[in-house]
Parts: C-alpha cells; sequence; structure tokens
C-alpha cells in the first residue's frame, strides 16, 4: 500500500476516535444550564447530574451544619425558588446573594436539589461602579 | 501624572501605527531610511510603555486613590509589593503588563538583531508592531488605566484575598511571558510568506523563540495549578477551569510544533503544517487572554465582564483570516520537499504527536466553548466539565505518553523490523514488569495500567538512548567515569535536553496518576485532644489559635501530626477573614513529602467547640512539580547550545 494511503488512513482512524470519544463524553456528561423557574416548572424531575443550575443565594436562608458538615439554604432567580442541600464545606466565597452554580439529583416531591457540586461565582463587587462618576 | 500616563498610551498607540507604515513603506521602495525610522518607533513603543507601567505602578504603590484602577483593586493595608501586583490583578493593568511584555519582546527581537541588515527582519518588527497597535489602540481608547475619580474614595476596594498570596503575584507575568512570546515565532511565520523567504535559516531562530515561550508558558500553567492546589483549599490542583485551558491550549499547539518544526529541518516536510502551527499558537494565545479578561465562560477566574470582548474577537478572526490568505498565497513557498517513506519512523511517530496533540487541543477548545456552541447551534445552553474532559483527553494524553517512548527510538525514513525489535523489546519488558510490581498497589482500569506501563517504557528508552550514546564513545568513557555523561549530554544538547524534558512530563503523568487514583479522604469534628486518623497519620488537636494579620483575622487550628506514632511536628491549618471583602480564605497546611502530600484544612470552629477538620493524603503530588522543574531545567539545556551557537556565529562575523 501507498505510505500516502496509509498514513491518512492511520490519521483518519485516529480522528474518528477522537470524534468518537467527544461525542460520547458530551452525551454522557454533558449538563443544561437551568434557572430556577426552569427547574420549579418541569412536570417530571431532569435526569440526575444532567443539569446546572444557575441562581442567586436567598438571603437568610443558609443553614449550615459546620459538623456534618451539610450546607443547606434557598436558590432562587428572582421568581422561584428551590431548595439546595449540600454535603460539604461551605465555600469561602459563598453568602446571601451570591451567584452560585449547583448541580446534582433534584427531588421533584419536596422541591429539593441535592447537590454533589456547588460552585460559588465570584462576588463581582470588585468591578463596581461604587466609586462613582470618572472626572472629566 | 495621570496625564501624562494617558499621552504616553497615545503617543505609544501612534508609534506603533507609524512604525507599520515605516516599514511597510520602506520595504516597497527600499529605502533603508524608512526601515530604521520603523524600528526606533518600535523602540519609542517599548519606552513609553515602561513609563506608562511604572505610573501606574507608582500610583498603585503610593495608594493614589484618585485613580480609578487603584481605587478599584488596593487598599491602604495592602503590603507595598501586593498593591505593585495589583497591576495584574484587574483588566486594565493586566492589558499594560501584556503590552509591556509585547513591546519587550519586540525591543528584545530588535537588540538581538541589530547588526543584521537582512530587510526580512524589518518585516518581522513590523508584525510585532501591528499587533502592539492593536493593545496600543485598546489602553488608549477602550479601557484606559488612567481612569481618574471625580470623588476619590479615602481607601480602596481592596485586593481580592485569592490573589494574595506570592504565588499569585508571579503566576500572571510567568504566564504572559509564555502567551505573550508567541508573537515573535508568529511575526518570523507572517514575514516568512510576506518576504517569500526561503531556506530553514529561520526555522531554527523560531524554534529558539518558541522554546523560550513554551517554557515559560508551562511554567506558568504548572504554577497556576500549584496556586489552585494550596489557595483554593479542594484538595486539588486542576479542574479543567475555562482559563486553565485557556493557558494550557497555545502550550499544547506549541510543543506539537516544536516536535513537527524538526521533520522540516531535516526533511524539508510539513512547511505549511508547520506555519499553521504557529498561527494558531498565537491566535490560541491571544484567545487564553481574552477568555481570561473578558468573563464570556462561567468561571472563577474571571473577575471582570467586559467591553473588550468584541474587539478581541475582532482581532483574531481579522489575524487569522489574513494569516491563512496568506499561506494560501504563499502555496509554492511552502511546498515539501520530499516525501514521507514509512508510517513506521520518526516522521510518522512525529506526524502522529501533531495529530494527537492538535486533537487534545480541540477536544479542550471545543468542552471550553460548548455552553457557547451548544447555544448556538441547538439553543440549549449545554455545559461539560471535568468528566468531559477527562474521559476524552486521558486517553489521547496517554497514546501521548506512549509515543513519547516510541518516537525517539525510531529511526528518520524507514524502521526496519531488526531496529523495532532491538529498541522496543527492552522497554516493553521493562512496562510489563512494572505494570505487573504496582498491580498490588490497587490500581484498577485501563488508563492507570496504562500510564504506569507507558512511564516505565519511556524511562527505559531514555536510559537506552543514554546508554548506546556512551557506548558509542566507549573509549572516552571508560577514561572519564562520570564525566562522559555530561560530555555526552553537551555533545548534543538539543537531543538530550529532549530527553530531560520527557522525563520530567513521565514525572508529571506519574504525579497525576498517584493523585487521581489513590487519594484518601478523611473528615470529623474534633474535640480539644481527639485525634482524626487518616492512613498512617494521626492528627491531634491541640487547640486554636486567633491572630491578626494586616487586613485580616486568622482562626488556626493546631495539630499535633504523627505518622506511625512518629511525630512529624505541628501543622496549622487556618481561615483568614478579611475585613475588606468580608471574606473568609482557607489556608492549607500541608505536609509535604516525596511519596505524598498530607493536606489539612480547617472547616471551622463550631458552636460547642469542636473543630471541624478535613484532610486529604494525596500520593506523589510532589512529582509533579519536580518534573516541572525538570522540564525547565531540560529546555534551558536545549536553549543554552542556541546561546553557544549565537557565540559562534558571532565569532565567525
Amino acid at each position: 500500500m501507498n505510505t500516502t494511503l496509509k498514513i491518512v488512513l492511520v490519521s483518519l482512524v485516529v480522528m474518528g476516535s477522537v470524534a468518537y470519544l467527544i461525542l460520547s463524553g458530551v452525551k454522557q456528561t454533558g449538563m443544561q444550564y437551568m434557572t430556577v423557574t426552569e427547574l420549579a416548572q418541569m412536570e417530571r424531575a431532569p435526569k440526575p447530574g444532567g443539569f446546572r443550575l444557575d441562581g442567586i443565594v436567598a438571603a437568610g436562608t443558609i443553614q449550615y451544619d459546620q459538623k456534618t458538615p451539610r450546607l443547606r439554604f434557598r436558590m432562587t432567580d428572582g421568581k422561584e425558588a428551590v431548595n439546595i442541600v449540600y454535603e460539604g464545606l461551605m465555600p469561602d466565597a459563598f453568602a446571601d446573594g451570591r451567584d452560585v452554580v449547583v448541580e446534582g439529583t433534584f427531588e421533584h416531591a419536596d422541591r429539593t436539589l441535592h447537590a454533589t457540586k456547588l460552585v460559588t461565582k465570584c462576588p463581582s463587587k470588585y468591578e463596581s461602579d461604587a466609586l462613582g462618576e470618572d472626572k472629566s | 501624572m495621570s496625564e501624562i500616563g494617558r499621552l504616553s498610551l497615545l503617543i505609544a498607540f501612534l508609534c506603533a501605527v507609524f512604525s507599520v507604515g515605516s516599514i511597510a513603506w520602506g520595504l516597497r521602495t527600499g529605502r533603508v531610511g524608512l526601515l530604521r525610522s520603523g524600528r526606533n518607533a518600535l523602540w519609542a513603543v517599548c519606552g513609553l510603555t515602561l513609563l506608562a507601567v511604572i505610573l501606574i505602578g507608582r500610583a498603585l504603590v503610593a495608594r493614589d486613590f484618585t485613580y480609578r484602577y487603584v481605587a478599584e483593586h488596593t487598599s491602604l493595608d495592602l503590603s507595598p509589593a501586593f498593591a505593585f501586583a495589583s497591576l495584574w490583578a484587574g483588566q486594565e493593568g493586566s492589558l499594560l503588563l501584556w503590552l509591556l511584555i509585547l513591546a519587550s519582546y519586540g525591543a528584545a527581537f530588535l537588540w538581538f538583531y541589530r547588526k543584521r541588515l537582512d530587510p526580512f527582519y524589518d518585516a518581522v518588527a513590523m508584525v510585532v508592531a501591528s499587533v502592539a497597535v492593536f493593545f496600543t489602540y485598546l489602553l488608549a481608547f477602550v479601557c484606559s488605566p488612567f481612569r481618574m475619580l471625580a470623588n476619590p474614595p479615602l481607601d480602596g476596594q481592596g485586593l481580592n484575598p485569592l490573589l494574595q498570596d506570592p504565588g499569585m503575584m508571579i503566576h500572571p507575568p510567568i504566564l504572559y511571558i509564555g502567551y505573550v512570546g508567541f508573537i515573535i515565532p508568529f511575526a518570523f511565520g507572517i514575514a516568512v510568506l510576506l518576504m517569500n523567504r526561503t531556506g530553514t535559516r529561520w526555522i531554527e531562530e523560531v524554534r529558539r523563540w518558541t522554546l523560550f515561550s513554551w517554557m515559560f508558558l508551562g511554567f506558568g500553567v504548572l504554577l497556576g495549578a500549584r496556586w489552585a492546589y494550596v489557595e483554593l483549599g479542594w484538595g486539588g490542583y486542576w479542574g479543567w477551569d475555562p482559563v486553565e485551558n485557556a493557558s494550557l491550549m497555545p502550550w499544547l499547539v506549541g510543543t506539537a510544533f516544536l516536535h513537527s518544526v524538526m521533520i522540516e529541518q531535516r526533511r524539508g516536510m510539513l512547511k505549511t503544517w508547520n506555519v499553521a502551527l504557529i498561527v494558531l499558537t498565537f491566535e490560541l494565545s491571544i484567545f487564553g487572554t481574552f477568555l481570561t479578561r473578558s468573563g464570556v465562560l462561567t468561571s472563577v477566574h474571571s473577575f471582570a465582564e467586559s467591553e473588550i470582548g468584541p474587539w478581541f474577537m475582532a482581532f483574531i478572526i481579522g489575524s487569522s483570516t489574513l494569516a491563512t490568505a496568506l499561506i494560501i498565497y504563499r502555496k509554492a513557498l511552502l511546498e515539501s520537499e520530499n516525501r514521507m517513506d514509512a508510517i513506521v519512523s520518526r516522521e510518522g511517530s512525529f506526524l502522529f504527536n501533531n495529530v494527537l496533540f492538535v486533537a487534545l487541543t480541540f477536544a479542550t477548545f471545543l468542552g471550553t466553548t460548548f455552553p457557547v456552541v451548544s447555544e448556538a447551534v441547538t439553543g440549549a445552553k449545554i455545559s461539560v466539565s471535568a468528566p468531559f474532559f477527562n474521559r476524552v483527553n486521558v486517553p489521547i494524553g496517554l497514546a501521548l505518553l506512549l509515543l513519547t517512548g516510541a518516537g525517539p527510538v525510531l529511526s528518520w525514513r524507514r524502521a526496519t523490523l531488526s531496529v523495532l525489535q532491538r529498541n522496543f523489546l527492552l522497554p516493553t519488558v521493562a512496562g510489563i514488569l512494572a505494570t505487573l510490581a504496582s498491580l498490588p498497589l490497587g490500581l484498577h482500569g485501563v488508563y492507570p495500567i496504562v500510564t504506569v506501563f507507558g512511564s516505565a517504557f519511556v524511562l527505559t528508552t531514555v536510559v537506552m538512548e543514554f546508554a548506546r550514546g556512551l557506548q558509542a564513545r566507549k573509549d572516552v568513557a571508560a577514561s572519564r567515569g562520570a564525566m562522559a555523561i555530561v560530555e555526552l549530554m553537551t555533545k548534543n544538547k538539543r537531543r538530550y535536553g529532549g530527553y530531560i524534558i520527557h522525563l520530567g512530563v513521565v514525572m508529571i503523568f506519574i504525579g497525576v496518576l498517584g493523585s487521581s487514583v489513590i487519594q484518601k479522604e478523611a473528615h470529623r469534628p474534633l474535640k480539644t485532644g481527639e485525634t482524626l486518623t487518616i492512613g498512617d497519620y494521626a492528627l491531634t488537636l491541640k487547640g486554636t489559635e486567633q491572630k491578626m494579620e494586616p487586613g485580616a483575622a486568622m482562626t488556626s487550628a493546631v495539630l499535633d501530626v504523627s505518622q506511625k506514632g512518629k511525630s512529624l511536628g505541628q501543622s496549622r491549618p487556618s481561615k483568614a477573614m478579611y475585613f475588606k471583602s468580608q471574606q473568609p480564605m482557607t489556608e492549607v497546611a500541608l505536609h509535604q513529602t516525596l511519596g505524598e502530600d498530607l493536606y489539612m484544612i480547617l472547616g471551622g470552629v463550631n458552636d460547642d467547640g469542636t473543630v471541624s477538620i478535613q484532610a486529604y493524603i494525596n500520593p506523589l503530588v510532589s512529582l509533579i512539580w519536580i518534573g516541572g522543574i525538570v522540564m525547565v531545567l531540560g529546555t534551558i539545556f536545549t536553549l543554552s547550545d542556541r546561546m553557544r551557537l549565537r557565540r559562534e556565529e558571532k565569532e565567525a562575523v
């Protein structure tokens, strides 16, 4: 067989396998971004681990049991709210009103999400407009 | 003062524009004076940028809160060093640092080639100046670091506590030296196309510049991992976060280039491919800066959401379109001089190395931008995270590990069966033995076993290569003993430097394997006097301590740590409460050894007086950092050859 042809064939096999890895990877690990309203209005609970929920920590709802450790709070997008239970240490930047992203299993019956992962987005106060106008 | 700063950036912009115009005109008309003015204007860009950095740096250290940037990113309680480092905490300052490094590379280039009167080098300078036009424009007109406040506050808003760490102080500049350095290879590549330059001399020059940036970028990536490990307090060091991926991608393509360029030097093949790789490396560096700074994707790193996003997109699309058009236009220049003889050969292994590195980059790129891509294509915003990258990138990485072993012992052009037998038998046997030996450690699954096999395989091939080199110089070796190895290595620095780098890579693979497969975790609230055991270790709580630090109150748990009954002294996992941001920061306590790290986190002091402690045993993590240092040393060793070459060249002149 011609060398060029061999190279093309082997490259195709390599690229095909990579494409397969990517496609199956997306299918099995891809997660859909959802808002709290979208989740709350669903008829059935979405596939566990198949979605990420974006929202804000509702003020005054944080209950933290540091000994277990277990963190409970309500997450909202301004319209709807759901309960979140997360078994793990409270992240440093976690506080009332912060943007958070959670992943886990949603129990439709008691509208509670058992989070396996909790990410706190950095507070945006560092870039806030609190400093007022520029000098002209 | 701020007017001077603003003015310096404005003049820098004009100088950059002048430099491009003057050199372009000089190249057309052949007037040497225009070329010289163009080069001088690039020097001016460098000086003016330095002036701007000094001015903003002075304001940061003096905490002059009339500057918006200073008020946004510093506060009175910061040490002067951290205050200065706030230069790269925000967007405007980061861009200014970017420009400073860009201009410094331009100046270094002009200095090294000051005696070369070949207009080719002026064309390179012109490309550097064109990129400087973009950055000076952004800094002069879009996001100036010299914006002043109408009502300056008494104290600034402070620096994000996460960034108040010595490692974090040097991480961004090191990373940027890597990112920005690819400007020179890119400029060489574009200049070759513009000037229709033939010959391979430029390839050797580009290799030196690429190696230099590649080393800094790789080092920067590992510093970032190290920082995540000691500062973020989640027991890991790599989370496939968009910003981590952004720094990894140009490194991967740069690595592909450093390999395939050897084929071009040796056989005159893959020319188009190599130019495309340089362009891609540079574009990915810009893309990395853009990802870090634009906040287009959800990431803990994106502190700012800003107006510069569209500018960067326009720059990336514009410059890559131009580069692609040039490559097509100069097709004839890039024609291959040879054909590949056989697939099982050094060239073949490099080719697959390249296919795999590009595939790895593509998968990483796709995974990183997936929310945006899926929203555009299907309307649903779907994201992928660590499980995706582990699933896709780990097998590709392992294939590359195996190639690391196979490539160097395959002969050029065509490897015969007898060569294959001679070179592969011992490494394969070593790989199998290592695998069998490691099975009792509790390795499950294909990937860990392939990692062990591949690592032993690569190690054996490297040792064999050294042995073979010594064998060839048997007479010398006998008389000189250990010195013979040093002599052998200095005879061919590029080759043996490469092997050293490969050893570093193997160490990193083993470190990643150890820490991801056999990590142990334990957590429990402790009363004073109680003990948490994890593995061989026993952590006994002695009590807690309160301490005031500048800007923060520190709570520490005092733990007596012992291993198998032998005391290892005290460790203090802590939490610092920063007054400015009202944000706690976990300060991890680490007990590091070559074999494993004991990683301790203070969860907090509970209402009932108990103290929550979480501990991890991370095996072999140290190998990752040591492997990184070995890679840097190997690169410096390889580069030292270039320095010698340059000296010789000078003497010859």
